[in-house]
């Protein structure tokens, strides 16, 4: 499909863009908060239109399902492939083939460039949780290279 | 028909009053104002109990679908009827009709719900421009017209 591949293409020059930033300004590290906010604003305006048709949600486990299932695959067309969760506000979210990473390798060759292309991702599941008034801290983990795990932590104001 | 409808933030502010009227002067500003926030209570007992059913599912009362965004008729007043509508998101739509006029007093519920959905479909329109910041009033003069015309032609 030719619409899947020009976000695609656009995600990649966000990140390449963002390497060019941080270049200039002198930093050795790519600053990675620019994508990272891009991210949020995007799953924060999305989940209006997502949500748009659906029943309240009863809890946050429901809203994390939901997270897996419908907005995972209207963004990367596929379901998330493991839930976890300690039931005190830790989620590991687990996509076995995570679509920004499966052009790349099935190895560990270029791994170190794998965190680029999970930030904006990073940032659309926190600003899709902040609209639905979940504030959480979401980071990524990648071990071997389609494969990705997300932590969203949620943070409760107690 | 419908006086007027609103959108509440997350945080209670009110992101749009809108409304048609004889006239747009500052008392009628402020009754619409008054008559929005009067419902803001009834709408936020509404949501603890549904809250509270569902954390013990056990005891489902008779009420009305409460995993419903649209919640029905909220409170009435001599004058008005004020209808509400809470997204996922948070975000409330109100709805005012009037009661003593004759096309408002008989209005049916299912018309209320289409007018409050076509509402919630413009909001996520309007929220979707790159310039508008979340938790800001709603300016969009486009927005406006549309629920303007949402007012005269639907309810």
């Amino acid at each position: 499909m030719a619409d899947d591949i020009i976000f695609e293409l656009l995600h990649s020059e966000i990140i390449n863009y963002a390497k060019e930033q941080s270049k200039n300004n002198g930093n050795k590290e790519t600053d990675l908060s620019v994508v990272e906010y891009i991210g949020f604003a995007a799953g924060y305006k999305i989940m209006e239109r997502l949500t748009r048709e659906w029943p309240r949600f009863k809890d946050e486990l429901d809203t994390m399902k939901f997270i897996c299932t419908d907005f995972w695959t209207c963004i990367y067309k596929k379901q998330i492939d493991n839930l976890r969760t300690n039931h005190q506000g830790v989620y590991v979210l687990q996509d076995n083939a995570f679509r920004f990473l499966t052009n790349f390798s099935n190895g560990h060759q270029f791994l170190e460039y794998a965190p680029q292309f999970v930030a904006y991702t990073c940032g659309l599941i926190r600003g899709g949780l902040a609209n639905l008034c979940i504030n959480s801290v979401v980071t990524a983990e990648v071990q071997t290279m389609p494969s990705c795990k997300f932590h969203i932590n949620v943070q409760r104001t107690t | 028909m419908a006086v007027c409808v609103a959108v509440i933030g997350k945080d209670n502010s009110p992101l749009y009053i809108g409304g048609i009227g004889n006239d747009c002067s500052t008392d009628n500003e402020l009754s619409r104002q008054w008559l929005v926030h009067t419902a803001l209570d009834a709408l936020e007992e509404r949501l603890a109990t549904s809250s509270s059913i569902n954390a013990n599912s056990g005891n489902s009362t008779a009420h009305t679908d409460l995993r419903d965004l649209y919640l029905g008729l909220l409170y009435s007043t001599d004058t008005h009827k004020i209808y509400g509508y809470v997204t996922n998101t948070r975000i409330k739509l109100v709805l005012v009709t009037s009661s003593t006029s004759p096309s408002g007093s008989n209005i049916r519920d299912a018309e209320v719900r289409t007018a409050l959905r076509r509402l919630h479909a413009l909001y996520a329109d309007a929220i979707c421009n790159p310039f508008h910041l979340p938790g800001d009033q709603i300016t969009s003069v486009k927005f406006d017209k549309q629920v303007k015309s949402l007012i005269l032609n639907n309810v």
